[in-house]
């Protein structure tokens, strides 16, 4: 039982802040369906959705945690499948049963097919996390729902009245449970690592715990290789430029093609076609609206675009060890000389978060056909430099944790969020020349001010070369 | 005068020569994890010119010592100096000067070997190209494979080669050939000690594999309990150091007492002792009245770090 439970506990270990917002999503919703007993009947479908909703990201993470745990030598663990399988006993007795059964106590209709839908969100989650591209399924069930949404609508009415629903659903999660979880349990060679700091944008949004195991199918393995061979390209390219002349800025150039191999301007473009790809196919798939909400857009532009940072933040951590090897090589003056140079390469991600911002805008911009664009551009602009100023300046300083890393990048990216509704807002009230110029003296000094505080404290800093706590 | 004297008086460095100036000066050098205090007021002087072994056990400290010594971690309290200046601003050419070897090193896995070669040479006003070049082939490490790629062993030479090209004065290696299959091992010794045969060349390096010590013919310094408990050469161990085994059949209920008694065992009818410069008369009487037979024997060099270490 010990084993059991050490296995469940893993997602907490290395993903605290998803246990804690799903944790909260799913008590909210168990409350609710209580709380429906005393009020509203219909509060039961809300607490039902909640807790869904909680699972499947709670099940992302497990898929995330397993990818990373399962690998060939954790078989030699005695009954390793035994208790992994009593581990998702307890999963799913916590994510199906319970609520399930809180459900039918509460009197609500249909709670077989909530537990059939319940099983089948869970497995959905966990092949998703495990990058199976199954999970992409419910996406498809999204756009499903949004370019038909009558027929979705006439679909689900007769679902709900078959006897044969739940069955199905019980089947088509164990289908893709099966899916996902096979491979895990195949013992197979571990792919080679990646940069800590790469930016394919492949695999930005994957946890820690599946470092040197990425999800990648053959698609995304011969993205990766060109994203490499531009990174390869960019650093000959730097080599013989420093050759030529060997200046500071050519210097600078080489450092950044160390350490930032995927932020050279071939590797930059082919991102954001990647990204624009992607995004537009999800635009209009579910998203195209005519009059759709354009502050919605801006700010996801910037969400999008300020992914790059904690991924950063991870990455320098793990780069740690090597950086000595750097440090040797640069041989600075000194060691703040050594921190200012490691500053000064990074901030290159600065502009490059400022262009991908103003590509994403743009693109939504066309999608949903945005009747004010030079103010969604312009606060993306001014939005976008503050917050990347101040998200390199929390991961350079910030906690390194990943519960206290999990946190300061929900509030950076929240506050980036909520900066540029308000800019927008705020260049609608006063005129896209005065608000802009009060929403950058705002937001830019407020950048420039956390980034000059944060860069000093970085180089008064000591170099540390130790691997990052476990 | 014994060899666990550490005072500069008791004990005039046999090597090198007197006038060999000091390339790593450490005094009172203290360091702590949380709580635990790893080193004590450790004082060590390395002369220019020698192959110095630093042996320790698991956890003594060894890789600890090697990065302060580097300005690779912090360091509580003390004085390190390197080429005669204090490493309190651990920077400048003279980091151009140190080759380094770590023990666990991964490298950037996403680059390529010659790619990761050329990036490190670019910032050296001295790299030995052909040198680099000529055991990347006797290494069979293919400069076009992602260093990702190379197994933990591969991966070791291949800092070996990074850390050797530029033809450092001082070269730190922490357990350098941990990874290495024997051939690359000796592959490896060979070229440090061709390496060596420039003046004023220092190599220090932690290792398990004493056999590799006695293939270099270095300097043993041994690190127990936060402090370096000597720095001496491996002949002169050799010379000085002797197993003592009395043996009687009753057993023994102490170890007998003999002049320069360093360590003492009993196993059964056996007593073991390590004893520097000992008397095989004194031995042989002692023996004699305690109705026991002696035999001495030359410690290996595994025998002494085990009794010493």
């Amino acid at each position: 039982m010990r084993a059991v439970w050490q296995l469940s506990l893993q997602l907490w270990r290395q993903m605290a802040v998803l246990v804690v917002l799903a944790g909260a999503l799913w008590l909210c919703g168990l409350g609710l369906l209580v709380w429906s007993t005393h009020t509203d009947a219909s509060l039961t479908g809300t607490g039902l959705g909640l807790v869904a909703f909680g699972g499947w990201f709670w099940h992302i993470g497990q898929g995330q945690m397993l990818r990373g745990l399962c690998r060939p030598e954790i078989h030699l663990l005695p009954r390793f499948r035994a208790r992994l399988a009593g581990a998702g006993a307890l999963d799913l007795t916590l994510w199906v049963a319970l609520p399930a059964m809180v459900a039918a106590l509460c009197g609500m209709p249909h709670v077989v097919m909530g537990a059939a839908g319940l099983l089948l969100i869970t497995a959905v989650g966990l092949a998703s996390g495990t990058g199976k591209r199954v999970g992409l399924f419910i996406w498809a069930g999204f756009i499903a729902v949004g370019w038909k949404p009558h027929l979705a609508a006439r679909v689900v009415d007769i679902a709900m009245h078959s006897p044969w629903t739940p069955a199905l659903l019980a089947l088509a999660a164990v289908l893709v449970f099966r899916l996902a979880l096979r491979p895990l349990l195949r013992i197979e060679d571990i792919e080679p690592d990646t940069s800590p700091l790469e930016s394919t944008g492949l695999g930005r949004m994957q946890s820690p715990a599946m470092q040197g195991r990425p999800a990648r199918g053959a698609i995304g393995k011969r993205i990766q290789g060109w994203f490499d061979g531009m990174a390869q390209r960019a650093m000959e390219r730097a080599l013989a430029a420093y050759r030529r002349h060997p200046g500071t800025r050519q210097r600078m150039t080489l450092i950044r093609s160390l350490l930032l191999p995927h932020d050279n301007p071939e590797a930059i473009a082919l991102r954001l076609v990647l990204v624009a790809a992607i995004v537009g196919a999800y635009f209009f798939a579910i998203l195209h609206r005519p009059h759709y909400n354009a502050a919605v857009v801006g700010a996801y532009a910037v969400l999008l675009s300020l992914t790059r940072f904690p991924q950063l933040g991870r990455g320098m951590l793990r780069m740690r060890p090597n950086l000595a090897d750097l440090y040797l090589t640069l041989a600075p003056e000194s060691r703040s000389e050594y921190q200012r140079t490691l500053v000064h390469a990074l901030l290159l991600l600065v502009p490059v978060t400022v262009l991908s911002a103003l590509a994403y805008t743009a693109l939504g911009i066309v999608l949903v056909h945005a009747t004010e664009p030079g103010r969604m551009l312009l606060t993306a602009a001014i939005v976008g430099a503050s917050a990347s100023l101040v998200a390199l300046a929390v991961h350079l300083i910030g906690p390194e944790g990943s519960f206290g890393r999990g946190l300061v990048n929900i509030a950076v990216v929240l506050g980036a969020m909520a900066s540029y509704w308000g800019g927008y807002l705020l260049l609608g009230l006063l005129g896209v020349e005065l608000g802009g110029a009060l929403l950058a003296l705002v937001a830019i000094s407020f950048g420039l001010g956390v980034w000059f505080a944060a860069q000093r404290e970085y180089q008064r800093r000591t170099p540390c070369f130790d691997p990052p706590p476990a | 005068m014994s060899l666990f004297d550490l005072s500069p008086a008791a004990h005039p460095p046999a090597h090198p020569p007197a006038s060999s100036p000091t390339v790593v000066a450490v005094k009172g050098l203290e360091k702590s994890f949380a709580k635990r205090e790893v080193l004590r007021g450790l004082d060590w002087n390395v002369p220019a010119g020698r192959v110095i072994g630093l042996l320790g056990r698991n956890g003594a400290g060894k890789t600890t010592l090697l990065r302060c010594l580097l300005g690779l971690s912090p360091i509580d309290g003390g004085e390190i100096a390197l080429f005669g200046e204090p490493m309190t601003e651990p920077g400048g050419e003279r980091m151009h000067r140190i080759g380094f070897v770590p023990q666990t090193f991964d490298l950037f896995p996403w680059m390529k070997v010659r790619a990761y070669l050329d990036f490190t040479a670019a910032f050296y006003a001295r790299w030995n190209r052909s040198l680099a070049d000529r055991l990347l082939g006797e290494w069979q490490l293919d400069p076009k494979q992602k260093i990702g790629q190379l197994s933990q062993g591969q991966r070791q030479k291949l800092a070996i080669v990074r850390a050797i090209a530029p033809e450092p004065d001082l070269l730190v290696l922490d357990e350098p050939v941990a990874s290495l299959d024997p051939q690359a091992r000796r592959a490896f010794m060979a070229e440090l000690l061709e390496l060596m045969r420039g003046p004023d060349k220092t190599v220090i390096f932690s290792t398990h594999i004493t056999a590799d010590l006695e293939r270099a013919e270095a300097d043993i310094a041994l690190l127990r309990d936060g402090r370096i408990q000597f720095t001496r050469p491996l002949a002169e161990l050799r010379a000085r150091l002797r197993r003592v085994v009395f043996t009687r059949e009753s057993g023994w209920p102490q170890a007998p007492v003999v002049a320069g008694l360093l360590k003492a065992g009993i196993k059964g009818p056996r007593a073991e002792l390590l004893v520097e410069d000992p008397m095989p008369e004194s031995l042989e009487a002692l023996a004699t009245r305690e109705g026991a037979t002696v035999q001495i024997e030359t410690p290996t060099l595994e025998d002494l770090f085990v009794e010493l270490a």
